[in-house]
């Protein structure tokens, strides 16, 4: 066995995964992180630092572009696959694998490619991508296309420089009536951590959102494959998956990764009833932990007026402390009788109370936070997933 | 140079240093690997192999470049980790001997941990990025919370030794470990190794809620060097925490030299096992704490051993 032949073994087996969810694909993003995990791979958290890229659904026209940008950032060697439902990942995962070991496929991959990414990418389908992003004017060729993850945005100086044929950033005000410049970051909506499909466009002054604007973008057929594998404990499981994403946005690993088995756990049990009394010790915990408590109290709190005043739902009064605790009284709930009935996993459990236009709300939300405040404001509202659909229709 | 107690070696001897930190880094990196697989239910052996796949992985990934990137600063940047690093521990005495003999040890060892404020905002800033940027923003803000308390716990045990030479302060603890009596001083320097390394909680800069932040757009060689620049800088603080605090050589049996390894070890061991068990300290929240908290208790500190000095004299 050659070195080159060792190195690629113990190079694979470390693998970076880059993992994106089409709307609707919940359950199949959720089986290709346990399977990632049970083979001692490792999630990424941006191509730059992925071996694989993983789609979880059919990305569809619109979804298409964004995916093949962020596939042109993956350093290489590198491979991708799509899974489109939950018995697909084993294998898929199993060929991307074959093709990470493949020197010679990877040696061709790497021959055709450029090493300086390309920035002219104004036609390279994105012209379709209608979510707002156009109206900021000539200012923001370089900053939607990398979909989420993107470099090349800000800049000084004159307009008319265009380095690298990235538009300079202008000037505004700042909160302390101060000029500052301002950036236009597209968060979403294949970031990890995210609620998928979703995009939001946000001017930025240092790392302050100053204005922002959400949209979905949908993917192939939200949900068509997956709708025989929602199973009793399925609401439960959503809402721990919704609490691992604001621990892990909140930096507490050990944490994040309890609620994450727990939540594979969930799903694959046969009475999913029998891990309440999990849950429950998950959320002694989480409320035992006074940093966490500190670091998250008076983040982004809404209060009965406001939720009145824009009908938002009853479960998002209070801080993102307080959301989180009620997600997880809410997991341990729905798993307190076993559910039979499909509709119980988009109402009791998931948006209670009258409807919410998502992209009405999370401008709203996010508006003078910090990018890491606003997500964890984002993760905090416990969307639900699964009862996207409605919404992505209204 | 001063009338310490340490005898300063020959260059060549910065070689056997140098390994010495590597070898910790090393241990750092199986330990990290092990405690990370052991809490994702991954196999104990897979993640203790994690640093070798880990290492092979980036040696084998192409290095990319991002449109428009300040290439010579970005690479200095992450390059620059493992040189302080290695600057850091020239000054810590292994037993006997030191590799440098300065009589302000401990000002040097401070300027170093400084230097990582440019050195961590160049990599954010080189790539040409916003999350680079936003993750440069952060560190920055975090130092502003943690550098004034790490600079005051340094002062503590130069007071009670009335040196700012390495060597003459772990001289000075002959009878009692500085550690004993200057707890805060211990933790709150120990805190500020963590936030130098942006270890576990001090790591916002590189938060996976901005795709890595400083480390966003990073690969192959790139990354494998900032990645390795961190954990030397946490070895070398671990290691520098060895004569300021905990006695340096002295002990039983084993010679001094290799005392001093194994408390270095046993202090790096700790912070490797606390990376994952607390939730980030979000820089605008830590400074609040950095301020109101930690600086005035380090001050109280200080002067404590500022009272003890003047009267024992």
């Amino acid at each position: 066995m050659g070195l080159t032949t060792w190195i690629t073994r113990r190079a694979v087996r470390s693998a970076h995964v880059l993992i994106v969810e089409m709307p609707g694909h919940w359950t199949t993003r959720v089986h290709v992180e346990r399977v990632v995990r049970a083979w001692g791979w490792h999630p990424a958290v941006a191509p730059a630092d992925a071996d694989l890229l993983i789609v979880c659904g059919a990305p569809g026209p619109q979804m298409a572009p964004l995916v093949e940008r962020v596939w042109g950032q993956l350093p290489g060697p590198r491979a991708q696959a799509t899974v489109t439902a939950p018995a697909e990942v084993i294998p898929a995962l199993g060929r991307a694998q074959a093709a990470l070991l493949d020197q010679r496929g990877q040696w061709e991959d790497a021959r055709d490619r450029a090493i300086e990414p390309d920035v002219e990418h104004g036609d390279t389908g994105h012209g379709d991508v209608d979510h707002g992003e156009m109206d900021h004017g000539d200012m923001d060729h370089g900053d939607m296309d990398h979909g989420d993850m993107d470099h090349g945005d800000m800049d000084h100086g004159d307009m008319d420089m265009k380095p690298g044929g990235i538009p300079l950033a202008e000037g505004s005000e700042d909160r302390d009536g101060l000029e500052m410049d301002v950036l236009h970051v597209s968060l979403g909506p294949l970031l990890p951590h995210w609620p998928a499909g979703l995009v939001l466009d946000c001017s930025l002054q240092g790392d302050v959102v100053v204005a922002a604007k959400a949209a979905w973008i949908l993917g192939d057929v939200v949900g068509a494959h997956e709708s025989d594998a929602y199973r009793p404990g399925t609401a439960g499981a959503v809402r721990l998956d919704n609490v691992a994403t604001v621990l892990a946005l909140a930096g507490w690993v050990a944490a994040a990764t309890s609620a994450w088995r727990l939540r594979d756990d969930v799903l694959g049990a046969q009475d999913p009833h029998a891990l309440r009394p999990e849950i429950e010790r998950l959320r002694r915990r989480v409320a035992r932990n006074r940093l966490l408590r500190w670091s998250l109290r008076r983040v982004r709190p809404i209060d009965a007026a406001e939720l009145a005043e824009r009908t938002w739902p009853r479960m998002w009064e209070g801080d993102v402390h307080d959301r989180l605790m009620s997600a997880l009284d809410r997991a341990s709930a729905s798993l307190a009788t076993s559910e039979r009935r499909r509709g119980a996993l988009d109402g009791s459990a998931g948006m209670a109370g009258p409807a919410v236009d998502v992209t009405e709300v999370l401008p709203q939300v996010v508006h003078g936070l910090d990018v890491a405040t606003a997500r964890l404001a984002i993760a905090s509202l416990d969307l639900d997933p699964l009862g996207m659909t409605q919404i992505q229709h209204v | 140079m001063s009338d310490s107690s340490v005898v300063t070696v020959g260059a060549g001897w910065a070689l056997v240093g140098l390994v010495l930190l590597g070898l910790l880094v090393l241990l750092a990196a199986v330990v990290d690997g092990l405690v990370g697989a052991r809490a994702s239910g991954a196999s104990a052996l897979g993640g203790a192999m994690r640093p070798l796949d880990e290492g092979a992985r980036l040696l084998r990934q192409r290095r990319r470049t991002t449109v428009a990137a300040d290439s010579l600063l970005w690479r200095l940047g992450g390059g620059g980790l493992l040189v302080t690093a290695a600057l850091m521990i020239a000054v810590v005495p292994l037993g006997d001997w030191t590799i440098l003999d300065l009589d302000v040890g401990i000002v040097w060892f401070n300027a170093m941990d400084v230097l990582v404020w440019a050195l961590l905002w160049l990599t954010g800033w080189g790539a040409n990025s916003a999350h680079g940027l936003i993750g440069g923003y952060r560190f920055l803000a975090l130092a502003l919370g943690y550098e004034l308390p790490l600079m005051f716990a340094l002062v503590a045990p130069a007071i009670a030794a009335e040196s700012l030479n390495v060597g003459t302060v772990a001289a000075a603890q002959d009878g009692v470990w500085f550690v004993v009596w200057m707890p805060i001083a211990f933790v709150v320097y120990l805190m500020g190794v963590a936030a130098f390394s942006v270890w576990g909680p001090f790591a916002p800069a590189l938060g996976s809620d901005i795709a890595g932040g400083v480390a966003a757009e990073l690969s192959s060689v790139d990354r494998l060097v900032f990645e390795g620049g961190r954990y030397a800088l946490l070895a070398a603080g671990a290691a520098f925490a060895v004569p300021m605090f905990l006695g340096g050589g002295s002990g039983p049996l084993l010679p001094g030299w290799l005392w001093v390894v194994v408390k270095a070890a046993t202090v790096l061991l700790v912070l490797v096992w606390g990376r994952r068990r607390l939730p980030a300290a979000r820089p605008d929240v830590f400074v609040e704490v950095g301020w109101l908290v930690l600086l005035p208790a380090v001050l109280v500190q200080d002067l404590l051993v500022a009272v003890v000095a003047v009267w024992g004299s």
